[in-house]
């Protein structure tokens, strides 16, 4: 189920117009005409950007008839934020590990040559 | 916002850090598998190498295990530069893994400290589900995050 969500997420945001129609409405509210002013595309093409957002659950439209406003729904792209924030905390801890581990090299490897030196 | 956001977020994460030795130390515990096995993998995981060939088309062969399951795991090395980068293909142990990211490690000489980024990119939206599957399952569970809403909204 999360998953899913996820997949349409990532699938929605594939698109470079469709992820500058996310950024302007991240501005405000906006009827599709507005919406589609600074695009190089047809009305009915902004649309259909619009209606895979909307299946991504990423924008909801609003009542007023006339207007229908579109709006930034902000909560799937948490979900994928999620997503990389896990594989970057993976590493993180990998690298915290790291850094011990190669201090402890370091000093093991001091700590040699001050025996070699001993012996001499 | 559009160099931002068309900067493929969605398949691609950058992550750097600063180590604290040396790059050729540093190097060395990223290919050589006496030390990989010592810090590869999140606090609560143990790595165990099957066998470790660092050349272009060698590769890593190991295990991850931890709270949330055993992880066989393979590396394929595309690119080997001592001690300063690793082009790599992680996945899946099994061969062709069609899953497999595509990750380049740069180390950047400091002095007495390394600088690390670790760049890695998702081959199809297929892949990414599954290894989305995959680090959910090693982080048990989702983190909520708004860095890319805030990206977005850029």
């Amino acid at each position: 189920m999360a998953l899913d969500t996820l997949s349409n997420t990532f699938a929605a945001l594939a698109d470079p117009t469709r992820r500058a129609i996310l950024a302007r409405l991240a501005q405000g509210e906006t009827s599709v005409t507005e919406l589609a002013e600074p695009f190089d595309m047809s009305l009915p093409a902004i649309s259909k950007h619009l209606k895979v957002l909307e299946r991504a659950g990423l924008v909801e439209r609003g009542r007023d008839a006339q207007r229908r406003p579109c709006r930034l729904v902000a909560a799937p792209l948490q979900e994928v934020a999620g997503f990389a924030e896990g594989y970057r905390q993976f590493w993180e801890q990998s690298f915290d590990r790291l850094d011990d581990y190669v201090q402890k090299l370091q000093s093991k490897g001091r700590k040699h040559v001050r025996k070699s030196k001993q012996q001499r | 916002m559009s160099a931002k956001a068309s900067s493929s977020a969605d398949r691609e994460i950058i992550i750097t850090r600063i180590i604290n030795a040396p790059a050729n130390v540093v190097f060395d515990a990223w290919v050589n598998s006496k030390h990989a096995d010592k810090w590869m993998g999140p606090t609560g995981y143990t790595t165990v190498t099957q066998s470790m060939d660092v050349r272009p088309g060698g590769m890593w062969r190991f295990t991850m295990s931890g709270p949330q399951g055993v992880f066989p795991s393979r590396v394929t090395y595309l690119e080997v530069v001592k001690p300063s980068r690793l082009v790599y293909l992680h996945g899946a142990d099994q061969d062709n893994d069609p899953d497999a990211f595509h990750v380049t490690v740069t180390f950047e000489d400091l002095g007495d400290k390394t600088h690390i980024t670790l760049h890695s990119v998702f081959p199809t939206a297929e892949a990414r589900d599954k290894v989305v599957k995959e680090f959910h399952a090693i982080q048990g569970g989702y983190q909520t995050l708004e860095r890319l809403e805030q990206h977005v909204r850029g």
